[in-house]
């Protein structure tokens, strides 16, 4: 039988060793490496650009790009519906709170490759699946969206559709990067990441 | 039972639906739910034209099928098998014998009209924001049960005569 | 990895058959403290019976103990757990209400179903006024919604707001648990009224 003299001398204890553990629920590695490794270099993880162009024409909002370059850089020229997390911070903070929502995926891009890669690498490492990079970066980006010309003498419907795609996001990607600063920081900031949507409480 | 065990053994329900299902336990919404799937059922229009229905039928979500009405469909399945087995089956009017009870029917009515009301709009009754908000240390939690507790010894002096 | 659901897709038969175990579970334990009578319950509020304080904040301690030291071995993400929203007016305004029902009733949500379940008709009363109260509720929201939508502040943890770690808090928590079941137990000797609890066994 319960005794209210033990029990509570055992929940004392109990919660005088939470109290001391240090229990700031850190977030740890949770990746094996040779799982992390396969993963990353898998081509799964990396989207080409002309498939981010079609989530960009499509407002694919269960993809969510991230700008991993400074905010200077990305006040200068942002690819459409990206948000910018420059990459100093995003390996310092706790990463839930950008990466949480596993219902979106998180496609990295950087000025090339480097920074996107490293993200990458580092939130797969702590267990979110849900991330991705776009090969090639803003420089991609640009040589292949922005400056894609057609050459030659017949154009396949496969071509054709690749091409307007690309015409499409690059003219979002014109006209948004053409605004005047005030509206486009408005509509820079307006993309705030949603909380994730947990079920619960008694609503 | 014995207080302090009935209370680990609510404490660990408690603690299989944080691990199962990332939540804790309710009982206000289920109300709600069910509310909700009868009007979906009888009355359809009445639904689409309002804002604060729809939202709980879009994207083909059915209330009736939500976790919280499940969960209180077991805790009346719950609470006869407990019932049975400790022999406490029994139809009756529970009430102190200073008073009729046609008044305890109709404040027990009132109650249950005020308590889910202002449930639902605390986002939480006793065990969904009261017992549950305060295993996950939410300050929603204990403020509502600070609320509930505070206000309803005011009003037990108000109301005396129904139970002493 | 916990919680199951976040980390295992649940197919939608599987999250309704453990929400209904689990509530057959919280049924139960309700009925076998004792929460299937009204005059059980409201002797919290005169003192003759404290039995609601001592289940109550034993249980909220058990899952909150419990879940830090899982979190701690990580078997359990407490980020993937729902922590409730704080809507400072409605959860005031809320709470208020709701202890005028529950010393009018008698009864909370929760303890009215399994009191239902045993046959008491005063909870079938109470069941019934809370359906009444939901569709109330349904039906006047546009009313009161700027009120219940009103100062969200998020799912604010209370021991940030207060800036202790979790287990500081907890063991706060525990310390004013304990007081609170001495004072209890004071008070059933000092309020006691034995013609009611001999009663309700």
């Amino acid at each position: 039988m319960i005794i209210r003299k033990e029990f509570s001398v055992l929940l004392l204890l109990l919660s005088l060793i939470l109290a001391l553990l240090p229990l700031t629920a850190n977030r740890s590695f949770t990746a094996k490496p040779d799982k992390l490794l396969s993963d990353v270099l898998n081509e799964d993880a990396s989207f080409t650009v002309d498939q981010v162009a079609e989530f960009i024409i499509r407002e694919d909002n269960t993809v969510q790009l991230i700008d991993l370059r400074l905010p200077e850089e990305f006040r200068k020229q942002a690819i459409p519906g990206a948000v910018n997390i420059p990459y100093p911070e995003f390996v310092t903070k706790d990463p839930e709170i950008w990466l949480g929502n596993k219902n979106v995926r998180n496609i990295f891009y950087s000025a090339g490759d480097i920074e996107s890669d490293y993200a990458l690498v580092y939130a797969r490492g702590l267990g979110y699946d849900n991330s991705y990079v776009m090969a090639g970066g803003v420089t991609e980006w640009i040589r292949t969206v922005m400056e894609t010309k057609f050459t030659g003498d017949r154009i396949t419907a496969r071509e054709n559709a690749l091409f307007e795609t690309r015409r499409r996001a690059g003219e979002m990607f014109t006209e948004l990067n053409n605004l005047p600063d005030s509206l486009k920081m408005k509509f820079l900031e307006s993309k705030k990441f949603s909380a994730k949507k947990l079920d619960g409480g008694c609503e | 039972m014995n207080p302090y065990l009935a209370g680990i053994l609510l404490g660990i329900v408690l603690l299989t639906a944080m691990v199962v299902s990332g939540r804790g336990l309710g009982a206000s919404g289920g109300y709600k739910y069910c509310v909700v799937s009868i009007v979906g059922a009888v009355d359809p229009p009445h639904v689409e034209n309002s804002e604060y229905y729809s939202k709980y039928f879009e994207n083909g979500k059915k209330p009736l099928t939500n976790w919280l009405t499940l969960e209180i469909f077991g805790v009346v399945a719950g609470g006869l098998i407990s019932g049975a087995v400790s022999g406490r089956l029994k139809l009756k009017v529970e009430k102190s014998p200073k008073i009729s009870v046609t008044r305890r029917l109709i404040f027990a009515f009132l109650g249950g009209v005020l308590f889910v009301y202002g449930g639902q709009l605390a986002r939480g009754c006793t065990s969904g924001a009261a017992l549950s908000g305060m295993a996950v240390l939410s300050l929603a939690g204990f403020v509502t049960m600070i609320a509930i507790f505070g206000s309803a010894y005011v009003f037990a002096w108000i109301f005396r005569k129904n139970w002493i | 990895m916990a919680p199951l659901s976040s980390y295992f897709a649940f197919p939608e038969w599987l999250n309704m058959l453990t929400a209904f175990l689990i509530g057959i579970g919280f049924g139960f334990a309700l009925e076998q403290a004792g929460f299937s009578s009204s005059r059980k319950l409201a002797g919290m509020f005169y003192g003759y019976d404290t039995t609601v304080i001592k289940v109550f904040f034993t249980a909220a301690i058990v899952a909150l103990i419990g879940s830090q030291f899982l979190s701690y071995f990580g078997l359990l993400n407490l980020n993937q757990v729902y922590v409730n929203e704080f809507y400072v007016t409605a959860s005031i305004v809320g709470g208020v209400i709701m202890g005028a029902g529950f010393i009018m009733g008698g009864f909370c949500p929760g303890t009215g179903l399994c009191a239902m379940s045993i046959g008491k008709i005063d909870a079938m009363a109470f069941v019934a006024g809370g359906f009444a109260g939901a569709f109330l509720f349904t039906e006047t929201y546009p009313l009161i919604e700027g009120m219940a939508n009103a100062r969200y502040k998020g799912p604010v943890k209370i021991n940030e707001s207060l800036g202790l770690s979790p287990g500081l808090f907890t063991l706060i928590m525990v310390a004013a648990a304990v007081a609170m079941f001495w004072i209890a137990e004071l008070a059933e000797k000092k309020f006691a009224r034995p013609e009611i609890t001999n009663d309700l066994k």
